[in-house]
């Protein structure tokens, strides 16, 4: 992409991305939260794209679309109001927790701005689907397969949390019990 | 002019973001949401200094897949810890949840 | 990628549209006549538009937008001859994944934001139905780009010049399809807006423009997929004697006629079986159809 098509992606793209990012903590629905969440790191995969990390930014998108709008689903069955209807207030310490925000946001910013970055090659396009895959099935190989074991251990501890009964409960008896 | 020090900016006021979130927000799942934003700064400075700094590194593109994948784990785990507690308590506030015991 | 990229996928989704309107004559065996297809598109533009009184309202104005901007952007990923094609990424096969992805959030958006107990139940049966069908949808895609050794639909394209896909790995094909059928919309998966069952589930509210776009971007995804499943499984453009670009277009063409044969034809699935089929036998035989992609990469494409 050019540089003029790479900035019309990038600062746009970045400005939705921090805006809905706060608006999902505003917002007093829990569809309208997840949503907005899905927004701000959907579009985040976007901005991967303008940084010519091409790969990451399409798994970027194809992954988080399934996994918000799960979390969307989750955030309707679980939420006292879902719908928003009373614009129930859902924070606590608000005040402390912001301003701890602000002042972090602050310090990450400047010791971004000040510290002197390696900037050694500047503009160079981020590793093709090629090389990762070479990364993952060569040197990262073990560190791959902890990954999938750890998903793996997720699935079944999942599944174990959420069923009838936890996971004290009898084989056999599973189901019974009143949800 | 896009450059490193841009991005990590960027990144830096998501993971406020996210941090305000963890931090405020009463609902286990909207923690659960601020922790993917945190996440998701982590994935973006690491794809900034792939960008402008090590573009033949190819461990960090690694790191970011193994980062997406941490974000379907937590909300995996997170999800199967709020059914269980919605289930012993009848809430998925955090305010209301006393003790770890089962 | 030149300046005029973004016209030419607009024009190829609109064409198409109207292309896929006329099919769907020609398969419900009614008289072809554009005409009517314009009729019924102005009748449905001169509706008012219907505004649903709850608070998350302004999602439903939105859903159609989000549903056409997705279905266009995975028009883009088909490549419909050497050389012309929206996007060109070397990940274009999974970018046509990720775009299909967002039909999910636009369908909630739909059921949510009208507010009614039937488009919240077609909503969540929307859900339930592409988690189940995505992974096989991308293991597919995954075991169909080993041979090529690239995620480029155009290499995909090109790997299959003397064999298509479909002959090489028909198991992958057998998963593809319902999982086609089902992000179109289409029958036996038509579970989240089902007329009989749900009153019209997540689309019934829809009026007038919002209406006319629903339209338009099912079309514009029954084209999108129908193309994609020509370039991943019959070869693409490759076919002798006519030029590269009218074998696309025709197989295309047939890929979706068959589609909607089917959907004309097949009973509807219950959600449960719909949702049993895809994790208990679908997901695994996609394990299955990508240690075969390997055998068959190993042996015959290195």
């Amino acid at each position: 992409m050019s540089d003029l098509a790479t900035a019309l992606v990038f600062w746009p793209a970045v400005a939705i991305m921090l805006v809905t990012g706060v608006y999902v903590f505003r917002t007093a629905s829990m569809a309208r939260a997840g949503l907005l969440l899905l927004a701000s790191l959907g579009i985040e995969g976007l901005v991967f794209l303008a940084l010519a990390s091409e790969f990451l930014g399409v798994l970027q998108l194809l992954m988080m679309s399934g996994e918000m709008v799960i979390m969307v689903f989750f955030m309707v069955m679980f939420m006292p109001d879902p719908g928003g209807l009373m614009g129930m207030d859902m924070t606590h310490d608000k005040r402390r927790s912001a301003s701890l925000a602000v002042a972090v946001g602050i310090g990450l910013a400047v010791v971004a701005v000040l510290t002197d970055w390696p900037a050694r090659v500047v503009g160079r396009d981020a590793p093709d689907v090629r090389a990762i895959g070479f990364e993952v099935m060569g040197r990262s190989m073990l560190t791959f397969l902890f990954a999938a074991m750890t998903i793996l251990f997720a699935m079944v501890g999942g599944v174990l949390l959420a069923k009838h009964g936890g996971r004290f409960a009898q084989i056999g008896a599973a189901g019974k019990g009143e949800a | 002019m896009i450059s490193l020090p841009v991005v990590l900016v960027a990144a830096g006021l998501m993971f406020a973001i996210g941090l305000y979130g963890v931090l405020g927000q009463t609902n286990t799942i909207m923690v659960m949401m601020g922790v993917e934003l945190m996440l998701g700064a982590a994935m973006l400075n690491v794809v900034g200094f792939l960008r402008y700094s090590w573009p033949d590194a190819t461990s960090g593109a690694f790191f970011v897949l193994i980062l997406m994948t941490l974000m379907a784990v937590e909300a995996a785990v997170g999800f199967a810890l709020v059914i269980s507690a919605f289930r012993h308590s009848r809430t998925a506030e955090i305010d209301d949840m006393h003790e770890l015991k089962g | 990628m030149s300046d005029l990229t973004p016209f030419v996928v607009l024009a190829v989704a609109l064409v198409g549209a109207g292309c896929a309107a006329l099919l769907e004559q020609v398969v419900s065996g009614l008289r072809v006549s554009p005409q009517a297809v314009l009729t019924s598109v102005s009748r449905t533009l001169r509706q008012p538009l219907r505004a649903p009184q709850v608070r998350d309202g302004w999602l439903y104005h939105l859903a159609p937008g989000l549903l056409l901007v997705a279905a266009v952007a995975a028009l883009a990923f088909v490549p419909w001859a050497p050389g012309f094609r929206g996007i060109d990424l070397s990940t274009g096969a999974i970018g046509f994944a990720a775009a299909l992805a967002y039909v999910t959030p636009a369908v909630f958006m739909a059921g949510w934001g009208a507010g009614r107990a039937l488009t919240v139940l077609g909503a969540f049966r929307w859900l339930a139905l592409m988690l189940a069908y995505a992974m096989p949808l991308a293991m597919v895609i995954t075991a169909v780009a080993a041979p090529a050794g690239s995620l480029r639909p155009s290499d995909i394209v090109e790997v299959q010049h003397a064999v298509p896909m479909a002959l090489v790995q028909p198991l992958a094909l057998a998963l593809w399809v319902p999982a086609a059928l089902a992000v179109c919309f289409l029958a036996p998966f038509d579970v989240a807006h089902c007329d009989e069952e749900l009153g019209g589930g997540v689309f019934s509210e829809y009026r007038g423009l919002d209406a006319a776009l629903v339209a338009l971007a099912r079309r514009v995804l029954l084209v999108a997929v129908s193309g994609m499943t020509v370039v991943l499984f019959f070869s693409g453009w490759h076919g002798p004697l006519l030029p590269a670009a009218v074998w696309m277009v025709a197989k295309t063409a047939a890929v979706a006629a068959g589609m909607l044969w089917m959907g004309g034809r097949v009973p509807r699935m219950e959600i449960d079986r719909a949702l049993e089929l895809a994790w208990k036998v679908a997901n695994p035989l996609a394990l299955v159809a990508i240690v075969w992609a390997g055998l068959v990469t190993l042996l015959f494409y290195r």
